[in-house]
């Protein structure tokens, strides 16, 4: 077994670290076919430990575009990305995968449980990928799974189980390895206003239990109620950062950036 | 906390585990594409085998001129087979062609059940990738993977296409068949057909495996499958 063990200080200033993502005048260029696509055209944001982050944005605003730097799943043309002050463009194929690993879990909206695994196995895998014993693992796997409810559904495959319960296998799965950070693309997507209720309640509360960082990009009401602060990006650029309070919450109605409505 | 670390590599044991698992737990897709396998090399063998034992029936029965060959030349005159030398030339002709035809066959049928088979899970690669799995932890899981499944499925393939023409001769010929048996011939067939079955196996699940390894994963996510 090779064990690369050699920690690589790669450090910004220490009065910086209160900060778990920061984007500096991040520019991402796309070439389809002869034409140039801007995908982001200079995004600068601070995101802040144990924060709850909405990035919302109608479609080609090049949202998912900064969701994905923000998740190290993309590199910037131009600009700076830091995870936990480290600079995410620096990084080669074996520090990126190390960072996904540890420092963050991904939520989907299509829940990518891996289907010929049971939801134990599921939540197992990223231990194992971390090096953990099967049989630490086992445990760590089965209490997570425990705070999630799905206690009595450990031998389950996905397909034996509802669109909540699997988002769930997959929230355990994100928190497999404690992370700093979160990622949730449309977490409640594919799911009935209920469900997606409830699955926006169990992040928010391993958000304040664990103080994790949760950034997730949606257009799902609830969500943007719980949210701490909502990123709102048009054409590429950051339209405008909301705080909660500034929030005004109509009845099934927010009134978003520039005034217009959200159904 | 300012820290990252390089991902560690699992050793080749636990790549071997979870590649074991993976085939029991989709048993039936992957008996399916092994029986692909099976299917090509069994064409294949049976081909090779068939024409050794022509060879070699044809080869003792004119090099003497007993009764009992006399009785294998018009045996074989009635099954349409070729006995004067210019029909012999093109009989040969004849039987390359089948050969490369029973050799694209097992190209194209065994490529194409490899490559359908991880295409479909370019969406479960790119996920691993996101859970921490590195590059070349995915090429080894499909490279392990596909091996076991090109073993079996060229083995038995092999012994299916030996058995069905060893068969076929045995009900034409009767003991001719066995009179001069090439049996070195057909061991030589046998070991080329392992050869072409586990490289088009490995080489057809690799590739695309490779190429989905090297994707950021959120673009092997994106693959419609």
């Amino acid at each position: 077994m090779t064990v690369a063990n050699d920690t690589i200080p790669t450090g910004g200033p220490t009065s910086l670290t209160e900060f778990t993502v920061r984007t500096i005048d991040v520019k991402r260029m796309y070439k389809m076919g002869a034409e140039e696509v801007h995908a982001l055209r200079g995004v600068t944001v601070s995101i802040n430990r144990g924060e709850y982050i909405s990035i919302m944005g109608p479609s080609g605003s090049g949202k998912s575009t900064l969701f994905n730097m923000i998740g190290g799943l993309d590199k910037p043309s131009s600009g700076k990305v830091y995870i936990d002050e480290v600079d995410i463009a620096q990084l080669d194929s074996y520090e990126l995968a190390w960072m996904r690993c540890h420092k963050i879990g991904y939520i989907f909206q299509t829940f990518n449980i891996i289907p010929v695994m049971t939801a134990l196995e599921n939540v197992m895998l990223p231990m194992i990928f971390a090096g953990l014993k099967t049989d630490e693992a086992q445990d760590k796997a089965a209490a997570i799974l425990k705070r999630v409810d799905l206690g009595h559904r450990l031998m389950n495959k996905p397909q034996e189980m509802s669109g909540g319960q699997q988002q769930r296998v997959a929230i355990a799965r994100a928190f497999a390895n404690d992370p700093a950070i979160i990622l949730a693309d449309e977490p409640t997507g594919n799911l009935d206003l209920n469900t997606g209720k409830l699955i926006i309640e169990l992040l928010r509360d391993l958000n304040k239990e664990k103080g994790v960082t949760i950034i997730s990009a949606t257009h799902d009401h609830k969500m943007l109620a719980v949210s701490d602060r909502i990123i709102w990006i048009r054409d590429g650029v950051v339209d405008k950062i909301q705080n909660r309070a500034d929030l005004k919450i109509e009845e099934g109605t927010i009134q978003g950036a520039a005034g217009q409505e959200l159904h | 906390m300012n820290t990252v670390q390089r991902q560690i590599v699992l050793p080749f044991s636990k790549a071997i585990e979870i590649a074991y698992k993976s085939i029991r737990l989709r048993l039936s897709r992957s008996l399916l594409v092994t029986s692909g396998i099976v299917l090509a090399l069994a064409f294949l063998m049976s081909i090779l085998t068939t024409d050794a034992i022509t060879e070699s029936m044809r080869t003792w029965a004119s090099s003497n001129s007993s009764t009992a060959s006399q009785r294998l030349l018009s045996l074989m005159k009635s099954n349409g087979l070729p006995t004067t030398a210019e029909e012999i030339r093109n009989d040969r002709i004849q039987t390359r062609w089948l050969v490369g035809l029973a050799l694209l066959v097992a190209f194209v049928g065994i490529l194409n059940a490899m490559l359908m088979s991880v295409t479909e899970r370019f969406r479960e690669i790119g996920t691993m990738k996101c859970l921490g799995a590195l590059d070349g932890f995915i090429i080894k899981l499909f490279l392990i993977e596909s091996f076991f499944q090109g073993i079996v499925g060229t083995v038995v393939g092999v012994i299916v296409g030996l058995s069905l023409s060893l068969l076929s001769q045995a009900v034409t010929y009767g003991a001719f068949a066995w009179v001069n048996f090439p049996a070195m011939k057909i061991v030589i067939s046998a070991g080329a057909c392992l050869v072409v079955g586990m490289t088009l196996t490995v080489a057809g699940a690799v590739y695309p495996a490779w190429q989905a390894a090297r994707m950021q994963p959120i673009d092997a996510m994106r693959v419609e499958t």
